[in-house]
């Protein structure tokens, strides 16, 4: 094929030709098929399973149970961070074992692993399993959980709570409520979500008994991550397990970790000496993947008669399904309560969440972990606010505002906001929208018969300041002059193999063609955190330029050598070293062709790095809808966003994510939930059901940025991955709100479903 | 059976179950095409078959028999099709799992509708799921392309 | 999906024979409902008879009175067929609003009135268009045919081959989508024929296809508001029956109007 025209990012060309490697992509000569066994009810406990029938059904050439498990010396799945109350209380961990042993606690645990010689044989088999299982009342939400003659899931979990998490000055608060002229509250529902990224999750894994050593190919955020949960779980050291993910299909904060079926692919490839692959289905994936957002967020505002805000606490429940997994007790912890201020300066704030388990699927990171659910309960709550006490929402905003000088402002609940122009943005999304002229165009909607609404919300959210004291990257040179940057981040779709060649073509002129970025190679291990809560571009990014510093220091001395010249006749740029007396000059790339030693090391090679803390992205969006009050169907006439993400290496990347934010956002506002019958079973089992959005749910939108750089990291940039979702709830609930306001209805959860908003409308 | 895959016709034994979707990437080893739900609703499987664009993961391959199946690694030839270059340079990809489908449902809407309103092209990809870029640039993807092929012909 | 025998003939003499001659078989047609439902393993026959072919199903034709569409014309057939615009716009119009482009480019007329969903577009059209159904071994009119829930008069072995519509002076149809699967939540089809005869039937909100006898006065006496009320009104987790009855009453205004504008 001749060379392509000017393609944007280095990863399209695969991808749009289909060569592009996913897991499932991933086979091996001789390898067998996967297929789980998972429990049918929500709560029940196991008194036996029979797999005569299975291991007699055609193919089948084994069983994995919880007694290989258990063989095997595994672990539970990880905990993630254990939340701690002021008084040293400890939250109660249910980790969630491999394989379900004496009891099940959601539809889909998984039961067993059949392996057989293709697909259909596993399938077949695993529904000739007999399991005796005592169904036990299962408890799908708050109410039902935490009531007295609830059945509990956890012997070491009274109520089904696993803490009452607090956090912030209460006693500060509590007197600013005292002393508040005004004070309004309203409470937020964040429905249960399921993520579904369109790549199935898969596993494939081979097994050497040479070697002792695994390969294993599964989507990731990252390989440090995924291996130490790989290794936490198995017990078998990082150095053991080659991961080798190359193209991953969106994760959203899913893949951060391992699952029951990585482990067990791992086990099965052993015990078997064959490899193994598994696959979910769709339907599987549903009942499997963590969940996401399952939060109740009750916010309670005190103002004084000027509309100075004094205090803000919330009363927050997270649901964690039915074991501690990963990020979910972080997520209705720590991260609803680190921004809960948003952009404002509140001298007293409080908060408590309750962590709470049910039946259900357990719950996890999903784009934005927690921050795009608080922005949407203040957001709202300060709309209703200034709606309750005649307060004009723009100006009750702006009042309140944490001024430019006040950076780098300590919020007292656990972040430092590094920096931000928050009525800049407000002022530009104010003029981009048309906002002032909105009421015209309400009353011209009215004449027919269509309810107009406009919502305007500043989100402000935390960027993660990563898992690992700082980040590194490998920088190698090859013969040809090709720089390879090596890293452990975990990309799924946002371009870091562009962006990090933009920041080293901007720094040292290379080619971007002569530059290559490799995540996950096992050999290549390094310092760093993997992908997740918008930080790699940050992270690693700033790593990459410091590489390039070092690259650059490096080859002055060696221009000097080439350029037979002296420290101050050389000049640097383009890419270039040149001897200013002579005019000769050498590439960077031609200054390695000529001093490559085959099988040495390059001495330009140089391992970058940057200690990064977290940023706070930040931005204002307005949303214009209109309602038809017959059908209950919401149009998005206009979505206008204006971000601050700090400095944009690659805009259209930058662009990219908050479109694909936004319209998630759109998908919890107006489409998803994933609904459970009080048995447990989930009613939205699948994409029937389960509505995601399509083209054309957002036509007409307009993005800017506003860049206010920060100081955190080297390349001055915020994060930007989640902040399409930190903006969007917020907005479309506003405005939402906003059109159905004039017919009295101030409060409605999402999904804004077209029946759900007609109910409303017949109720008033 | 026989079957026509990307300009080449072969012989192929098929079990009476076998989807299409099978026959591609476990026996062609064509792996672009890509399944991404179990109700037929994502279009990740998405193939022209005789030109039309049909969803891979519900067709047996015996009811192709005697077809012309085109799938996305069959798509560029000399040159990029000039809808996956405007998919590349509208950054109307993220993760890429979606994106052949909705490359081969783009080909056929422009096939049938070469200057296509946003009504049609809402209408052309309601078959496909994307979950990461909200679609925004998908539209102008196809848009551009439409452009481009109707500049070649000209 | 369970392993089978799979037949392809294009007589349909033949198709009946290899269905009597074997346990557990079914015909195959567009396969856009059965293919799911056997990938799910609800449905495991041990043979699929491969209708598709068949020239009798294929037909698309019309008399001065009659549209006539074989069982196996796909749904952008008849979408974009310039015939059946022109003499049932309605009917094409309802075609074009099934599932999606690959959906459109392999389902087909009949599989989806032999399937008789009760939120799908087909049985709206027939029932209100005085569909005949013409099976391998008798006609079948639409209120005879539809029987219930999932359930149509068709026995075993028999073979639904073509569906003659009768042309009517006006037609239209009005669907409201179900978000996740695009299934009619409400459908409304409205038929006029001479002598002021009017049909309307309605999708998506009961147990299965009904005419909306409301509705069709109201059509000629516009003052009148139809409602619905019987006991099979379909509730869900998408929405409640009010809802449903609500949009059956705003797709029936849109469809009317349309008529009046025509």
């Amino acid at each position: 094929m001749n060379s392509p025209k000017e393609l944007l990012r280095k990863e399209d060309l695969r991808l749009i030709t289909g060569h592009g490697k996913f897991t499932a992509d991933w086979s091996y000569e001789g390898m067998c098929h996967a297929y789980m066994i998972r429990s049918p009810y929500a709560h029940a406990v196991i008194k036996k399973i029979d797999y005569q029938q299975v291991l007699k059904a055609p193919g089948v050439i084994r069983v994995i149970t919880a007694e290989d498990v258990q063989q095997a010396g595994m672990k539970s799945l990880p905990t993630g961070s254990t939340m701690q109350n002021p008084d040293g209380q400890n939250q109660v961990l249910t980790p969630m074992p491999v394989l379900a042993t004496d009891k099940v606690r959601f539809v889909g645990q998984p039961i067993a692993m059949v392996v057989a010689d293709t697909y259909e044989h596993a399938k077949h088999a695993a529904e000739l399993v007999q399991m005796d299982l005592d169904v036990l009342e299962a408890v799908t939400d708050y109410e039902a959980a935490t009531q007295s003659q609830a059945p509990q899931l956890h012997e070491q979990a009274n109520g089904n709570m696993s803490l009452h998490f607090i956090k912030g000055d209460q006693a500060a608060t509590e007197k600013a409520f005292e002393q508040a002229t005004f004070v309004s509250s309203m409470g937020v529902k964040s429905q249960r979500l399921i993520g579904s990224p369109m790549e199935l999750r898969a596993v494939v894994g081979k097994y050497d008994p040479v070697t002792e050593r695994y390969i294993v190919h599964t989507p990731n955020q990252g390989m440090l991550g995924m291996l130490g949960a790989l290794e936490h779980i198995t017990g078998i050291s990082k150095a053991q397990i080659d991961l080798q993910t190359q193209d991953v299909g969106g994760s959203f904060g899913i893949r951060g970790g391992a699952f029951s079926e990585s482990v067990l692919v791992m086990l099965a490839s052993k015990l078997l000496g064959k490899p193994i692959k598994w696959v979910g289905t769709r339907s599987e994936i549903f009942l499997s993947d963590w969940h996401g957002r399952g939060l109740d967020l009750n916010g309670f505002i005190a103002l004084n008669e000027n509309g100075k805000i004094l205090g803000m606490r919330f009363e927050n429940k997270a649901d964690l399904g039915a074991y501690t997994c990963y990020f979910g007790s972080f997520i209705g912890a720590r991260n609803v309560s680190i921004t809960m201020n948003g952009v404002y300066d509140i001298p007293a704030v409080s908060m408590s969440s309750e962590l709470y388990f049910t039946n259900t699927v357990p719950v996890s990171a999903y784009r934005g972990a927690g921050r795009p659910d608080i922005a949407y309960a203040i957001e709202r709550l300060i709309d209703h606010a200034a709606f309750e006490h005649g307060f004009d929402p723009i100006e009750l905003r702006r009042k309140n505002f944490i001024q430019p000088h006040q950076f780098p402002y300590n919020n007292q609940i656990g972040s430092v906001y590094d920096c931000g122009e928050f009525d800049r943005l407000l002022t530009r999304a104010l003029e981009m929208s048309d906002y002032q002229n909105f009421e015209q165009r309400r009353a011209q909607a009215l004449q027919n018969n269509k309810l107009r609404g406009i919502g305007l919300a500043y989100f402000l959210e935390a960027s993660g300041a990563g898992t690992a004291p700082k980040d590194q990257v490998l920088g190698q040179f090859a013969k040809e002059g090709i720089l390879r940057i090596y890293a452990v981040t975990g990309a799924s779709g946002q371009g870091h193999e562009t962006s990090f060649a933009q920041i080293v073509h901007e720094k040292i002129g290379l080619q971007t063609n002569q530059i290559e970025f490799v995540a996950g190679q096992s050999d290549k291990v390094m310092v760093g955190s993997g992908t997740g809560g918008s930080r790699t571009l940050y992270g690693a990014g700033s790593a990459v330029f410091n590489l390039c510093e070092q690259v650059l220091e490096k080859s002055k001395a060696l221009a000097i050598q080439l350029l037979n010249t002296k420290e101050d006749k050389l000049h640097f740029s383009n890419g270039s070293w040149t001897n200013t007396e002579t005019g000769e000059a050498l590439t960077l790339a031609q200054m390695v062709q000529k001093t490559f030693v085959e099988g040495q090391p390059h001495a330009l090679n140089a391992t970058g790095e940057a200690s990064s803390g977290a940023t706070y992205p930040n931005g204002c969006h307005v949303a214009e809808v209109e309602i038809d009050p017959d059908t209950g169907v919401t149009e998005i006439i206009q979505y206008i966003a204006v971000d601050d993400v700090g400095v944009a290496i690659s805009p259209a990347l930058v662009q990219g994510q908050i479109h694909g934010g936004i319209v998630q956002g759109i998908g919890q506002a107006f489409f998803e939930q994933a609904v459970y019958d009080e048995t447990g079973q989930l009613l939205t089992g699948s994409f029937m059901d389960y509505a995601m959005p399509r083209a054309g749910c957002l036509m007409n939108i307009k993005t800017e940025k506003i860049e206010v750089p920060t100081k955190n990291n080297i390349l001055g940039s915020k994060g930007v991955g989640e902040s399409g979702c930190s903006g969007s709830l917020p907005t479309l609930s506003n405005a939402v709100i906003n059109a159905l306001r004039p017919k009295g209805i101030t409060e409605l959860d999402m999904p804004f479903t077209p029946a759900k908003i007609w109910a409303a409308l017949q109720d008033h | 059976m026989q079957i026509t895959v990307n300009g080449q016709t072969q012989e192929l034994t098929v079990q009476d179950n076998t989807l299409l979707i099978d026959l591609i990437r476990d026996q062609l080893h064509l792996t672009g095409t890509h399944s991404g739900c179990d109700t037929t609703q994502c279009g990740c499987c998405t193939v022209l078959m005789d030109q039309v664009a049909v969803k891979s993961c519900t067709i047996l391959a015996r009811q192709a028999e005697g077809a012309s199946i085109q799938t996305i690694e069959g798509l560029a030839l000399q040159d990029l099709h000039p809808v996956q270059e405007a998919f590349s340079q509208e950054h109307g990809l993220q993760c890429g799992y979606c994106t052949p489908g909705m490359i081969m449902s783009t080909v056929y809407l422009l096939q049938r509708y070469p200057n296509p309103s946003d009504e049609q092209i809402k209408e052309g990809l309601a078959g496909n799921i994307c979950r990461c870029t909200g679609y925004v640039n998908i539209i102008k993807a196809v848009k551009s392309a439409a452009k481009k092929m109707q500049e070649t012909k000209a | 999906m369970n392993t089978f025998q799979y037949h392809l003939t294009n007589h349909l003499q033949l198709a009946k024979d290899i269905f009597v001659s074997n346990e557990n078989a079914r015909f195959l047609s567009g396969g856009m409902t059965l293919l799911p439902s056997m990938k799910h393993g609800l449905i495991q026959p041990d043979h699929l008879i491969d209708v598709s072919k068949i020239p009798d199903l294929q037909v698309l034709k019309e008399t001065s009175d009659h549209l006539i569409i074989g069982a196996a014309v796909k749904h952008d057939q008849v979408a974009n067929n310039p015939m059946v615009q022109s003499a049932i716009p309605g009917l094409a119009y309802l075609a074009s609003q099934i599932g999606d482009p690959q959906v459109r480019a392999r389902g087909t007329i009949g599989g989806s009135i032999a399937n008789n969903d009760p939120s799908a577009d087909y049985p709206a059209g027939a029932l209100a268009l005085k569909a005949m159904m013409v099976t391998d071994r008798r006609d079948i009119a639409a209120e005879d045919f539809f029987t219930g829930f999932y359930s149509t008069a068709l026995e075993e072995g028999e073979i639904l081959s073509q569906i003659k519509f009768a042309k009517p002076i006006k037609s239209a149809y009005a669907k409201f989508k179900q978000a996740a699967s695009g299934y009619a939540l409400a459908g409304v089809f409205i038929a006029v024929y001479p002598d002021q005869e009017i049909r309307v039937t309605v999708t998506g909100v009961g147990a299965g296809v009904f005419r909306w006898t409301e509705a069709e006065q109201a059509f000629l006496n516009p003052k009148m508001k139809p409602s619905i009320e019987r006991d099979d009104l379909i509730s869900d987790l998408h929405a409640p029956s009010a809802y449903r009855v609500n949009i059956a009453q705003v797709l029936f205004k849109k469809a009317a109007q349309q008529i009046q504008n025509n």
